[in-house]
């Protein structure tokens, strides 16, 4: 019995050493990105030409909020660089001081929208990585079937769903999970000609923000596939693949996806992707920084961790990402020649238009963020399940603009 | 005989010791914690420090629909799982409580899943239940049914979930029961056979009070998992449809993990373990007395 | 008559053998999706008849480091396990001796706690401690798992081992701790094994404790599992096969110690 405890005593204290630390090494988190995955396997380079250890860990993006939170909040982090998403966590990470300003870091390389949600005040915390815009996916051949054009305006978009939508085909899907759907949600608005916050105040309210709200619950009530307020990317592309959806839309990153022969039933050269239609006030679909990166405050090895920043954000693992079908957030990548050779013109097309016309944000960009999305979310199921012509809608809308500006006051955003 | 010695006077202090230590340690601070939590307001989101808010936190979540829906779901959800699992359970142990050809290896694929990871449970269920792709609306379809939207609807998504539960945890009522009446002495079994009484009568009467201490206990062990069952709605629905299937300790995950209301998080967690420890103290009074 | 019960054993059997399809059922089906390819996984009506491929298990164990976390999963399991044993074997003696049901009821309130409320406090307290990069933080949280187990199963098996047991070898003058040792435990290698294997199995599956608690070096199965529904595509094969891969050593062990693991699971309600 006691040498068994000797033993086991032992063997804890050996398996608690294994940890003990090397001079030079960092503690990277990283997302279950494709563009996370590129860094994985480019670390190594990285280790060998710099001799940083570099301790990496890639999660889940609610996975990777929910650590991160974690180990910020209980002030016992040993994260030195990790992946972000500004739009998403980046005001509650910058208010709670959990990101270190980046100094001289050369940002010339991306536009000033981008910058805009990279920046709190004159400094910029977080490196802008991965750009996503809203595209419209569709059918060639069930469009070319049905003798339509591809639609440039909503009203063209519903006449097309409803023209190919059939018993086993869904003529329209997008995002219809509560929370989900916002971002999915927040071009239709735009393009309606309302905005989910404007100066800091919620105005989701607005008669251009619910008609867009109606809109949306129409078509995917009217259209949609079955059991769509379930639905996140992750439900619909699989039914994109297996063709059983003749128009989506959602987010570029999913292009690359949807026309691999091993993953879909669809051939490649049935699959469009177009610009997203516009709306009766205007065509301004978002175009957003997905991802970025970030140095935590509490790191203690801050030298070493802006190197491997700028390693990881550089313009030769950019042009990399280009090739893998990233479409990244650096400017220059898209204006070299030669990268875009290989990238797909369906991409280059519409990120041209959404870059110049675009909205930088996709959701009510505040602190409170998760709240909100959930709030804007009880008002597009309600509007889905009663395929938009709710009468409680507009009331519910009001009462859920009061409950964000309360949030927002709460903490100290309103108005600003 | 030589006097005892001091550990051996002391041995039912001593034995469990370690164990109370670890537990005590383990626990404790938790336990504080949370509730030193749900006396503040701690909101990441403000990014200010936390202010002590006393039970105001009580008071507000109290008064949020979406809490009061929160409980009672949980409540519904963990009535019909553990009644549907009790009976069902109870009935496939009296049915197979007998000798036959393979009983050892039904008794096997009893105890499959239950040993089965809820996380891997949930997905696999995720692509039965998907409407489009998913096997289950093959079935209804094949067998002429309307197909069903399962978890994807509102009004589904509890029975649903329900039937995953059921899946997992009625077969370890059945083996808790069937070793139960394994055990009967068989008496007063025959002792009514004798004067007439039916099977039917004899398990009514007869059996199924016998074996009641064995059966509430199962219906305990599922309870306190019932009440906080997470893994499988959390990777099955997060929830959702809306809040169709959140549950309190959905809830507070969400609350501590998304909206990283921390305070009004405890809250609910407080709240949770109040309703666990008071479920199990109840049926642990119903189990004393069924057991006179 | 004769009729009747040669009919009734149909009936009788054709239930036995419905229940096992139903139980059955969802592994079949996890088990033969893991065999597809994602176009097969989508296609409608479902193939039940399909050319298999192992691409999805080369990706569990060759892209995903699968191997590793099966490792760190069994580190994990059996230092929690052993652990437990060692401090809950005597706590469950002394239960059972003194019936000490407060202390009973203490040690389960670990189980009513939800396991949420754990997460936040533990890691302030694991990373104080520079725990956070071993598996220590790990095999500690999983031992409040596993130690209600092994003392709910163990104080109840104990309790069926006669009293005359020890108390003749402590009129010989042996002392209760050397009884204990020396004839109590070596008698109790059934309920251990029982122990062992469910508090194992548990430990196995927990999903919430190792999502916070572990970093790359101790990331678990389950997390592993998890963590396949990654960001750009739902890769169904892929996670059927990880779900396989995951509940196999479960259900092979299980399948090894059947008879104890329905022993412990029915023991602490039958007897106790």
């Amino acid at each position: 019995m006691r040498k068994l405890l000797i033993g086991f005593v032992a063997a804890l204290y050996c398996l608690s050493m294994g940890a003990i630390a090397q001079t030079k090494e960092i503690r990277v988190l990283l997302a279950n990105h494709p563009y996370g995955d590129l860094l994985k396997s480019a670390i190594p380079e990285f280790e060998s030409a710099t001799g940083i250890k570099v301790n990496f860990e890639s999660l889940q993006e609610g996975q990777l909020t929910t650590k991160l939170t974690t180990e910020f909040a209980t002030k016992s982090s040993s994260v030195d660089v990790f992946m972000t998403r500004p739009l998403q966590e980046g005001k509650m990470f910058y208010k709670n001081g959990w990101y270190e300003p980046i100094s001289g870091y050369d940002f010339a390389d991306y536009p000033k929208n981008v910058m805009s949600v990279a920046s709190f005040g004159p400094k910029a915390y977080i490196v802008p990585l991965v750009t996503e815009w809203q595209v419209l996916y569709y059918r060639k051949d069930v469009f070319r079937d049905a003798g339509i054009k591809v639609p440039t305006n909503f009203t063209e978009l519903e006449a097309a769903a409803k023209k190919v939508n059939s018993d086993s085909l869904a003529g329209f899907a997008s995002r219809g999970k509560g929370a989900a759907a916002v971002t999915q949600l927040s071009s239709y608005v735009y393009n309606y000609g309302g905005l989910y916050l404007d100066k800091g105040v919620a105005v989701f309210n607005t008669k251009a923000a619910v008609d867009a709200i109606r809109f949306y619950g129409k078509m995917l009530g009217d259209y949609g596939p079955k059991g769509v307020t379930s639905m996140s990317w992750e439900n619909i592309m699989p039914l994109f693949q297996a063709g059983k959806v003749a128009m989506w839309t959602d987010a570029s990153v999913f292009y690359g996806e949807i026309i691999d022969p091993a993953k879909t039933q669809v051939a490649a050269e049935n699959v469009g992707i177009a610009n997203f239609p516009a709306g009766p006030k205007m065509n301004s679909p978002f175009i957003v920084t997905s991802w970025g990166m970030a140095i935590a405050k509490q790191s203690k090895n801050k030298e070493l961790a802006m190197k491997f920043l700028v390693w990881a954000t550089s313009k030769e693992l950019a042009a990399k990402g280009m090739a893998s079908n990233i479409t990244m957030a650096r400017s220059s990548v898209w204006e070299d020649k030669a990268i875009l050779a290989k990238t797909n013109p369906g991409l280059v097309e519409t990120r041209a238009y959404a870059a110049k016309h675009g909205n930088p944000l996709d959701r009510p960009y505040m602190s409170a963020v998760g709240e909100a999305r959930d709030l804007i979310g009880e008002l597009v199921i309600e509007s889905i399940n009663t395929k938009g012509t709710s009468t409680n809608l507009d009331k519910m809308a009001k009462d859920k603009v009061a409950q964000v500006n309360e949030m927002l006051q709460d903490t100290g955003e309103y108005g600003k | 005989m030589s006097k005892p010695s001091f550990t051996e006077r002391n041995l039912q202090i001593l034995f469990p010791l370690p164990a109370i230590i670890f537990v005590a340690l383990l626990m404790i601070f938790p336990i504080l914690y949370t509730l030193f939590l749900s006396f503040t307001n701690w909101n990441l989101t403000s990014g200010n420090p936390f202010t002590f808010v006393g039970f105001n936190s009580y008071f507000r979540i109290f008064t949020e629909p979406r809490f009061l829906n929160a409980v009672a779901r949980t409540f519904a959800f963990t009535f019909f799982a553990v009644v549907i699992e009790g009976v069902l359970g109870v009935a496939i142990a009296v049915i197979l409580n007998r000798a036959f050809f393979g009983k050892s290896l039904a008794k096997l694929l009893l105890l499959l899943p239950l040993v089965a990871t809820p996380v891997a449970v949930g997905i696999v269920f995720n692509l039965f239940y998907d409407p489009t792709i998913g096997l289950a609306n093959f079935v209804l379809q094949s067998i002429g049914l309307p197909q069903g939207l399962w978890v994807s609807n509102a009004a589904t998504v509890i029975p649903s979930l329900i039937l995953v539960d059921v899946w997992q945890w009625t077969p370890m009522i059945t083996l808790i029961v069937l070793a139960g009446l394994a055990g009967l002495s068989e008496e007063p079994i025959e002792a009514a056979r004798v004067d007439g009484a039916s099977e039917w009568q004899i398990l009514r009467l007869v059996t199924l009070p016998m074996v009641m201490p064995v059966i509430l206990t199962a219906v305990i062990l599922r309870l306190i998992d019932a009440l906080k069952t997470f893994d499988i709605i959390f990777a099955m629905t997060g929830g959702g449809p809306g809040y169709a299937s959140e549950t309190l300790n959905i809830m507070g995950f969400k609350y501590s993990f998304e909206y990283f209301r921390m305070g009004q998080s405890s809250v609910i967690l407080v709240v949770l373990f109040c309703v666990v420890f008071g479920c199990s103290l109840g049926i642990m009074k119903l189990r004393a007395a069924s057991e006179i | 008559m004769q009729n009747k019960k040669v009919l009734s054993n149909v009936l009788f059997y054709v239930m036995v053998v419905a229940i096992a399809l139903i139980v059955l059922f969802p592994f079949l089906w996890m088990l033969s999706s893991s065999f597809k390819t994602q176009v097969d996984i989508i296609s409608w009506p479902p193939k039940f008849f399909f050319a298999p491929t192992l691409q999805n298990y080369q990706k569990v164990f060759g892209e995903q480091d699968f191997l590793k976390y099966f490792m760190n999963s069994t580190i994990i399991g059996v230092f929690s396990v052993g652990l437990s044993l060692l401090l809950g074997l005597p706590a469950a003696y002394t239960i059972a001796r003194f019936t000490q049901t407060r202390l009973a009821v203490f040690i389960l309130l670990a189980r009513l706690m939800p396991g949420i409320s754990f997460l936040m406090p533990w890691y302030i307290v694991f990373s104080r401690l520079n725990l956070m990069d071993s598996y220590v933080a790990l095999i500690l949280s999983h031992m409040l798992i596993a130690l209600p187990i092994v003392v709910w199963i163990m104080s109840t098996y104990f309790a069926t081992i006669p009293r005359e047991m020890e108390e003749s070898a402590m009129v010989d003058g042996a002392t209760r701790q050397y009884a204990f040792l020396k004839i109590i435990l070596p008698l109790s290698g059934p309920g251990i094994i029982t122990a062992t294997t469910l508090s194992f199995i548990f430990s196995w599956n927990n999903f919430m404790f190792s999502q916070v608690l572990s970093m790359e070096k101790t990331k678990t199965l389950p997390i592993a599992v998890y963590n396949f529904v990654s960001y750009a595509e739902v890769d169904w094969g892929g996670v059927m096969a990880a779900a396989v891969a995951i509940m196999a050593p479960a259900i092979v062990l299980t399948m090894i110690f059947q008879k104890y693991v329905v022993k412990g699971l029915t023991m602490g309600a039958v007897k106790g």
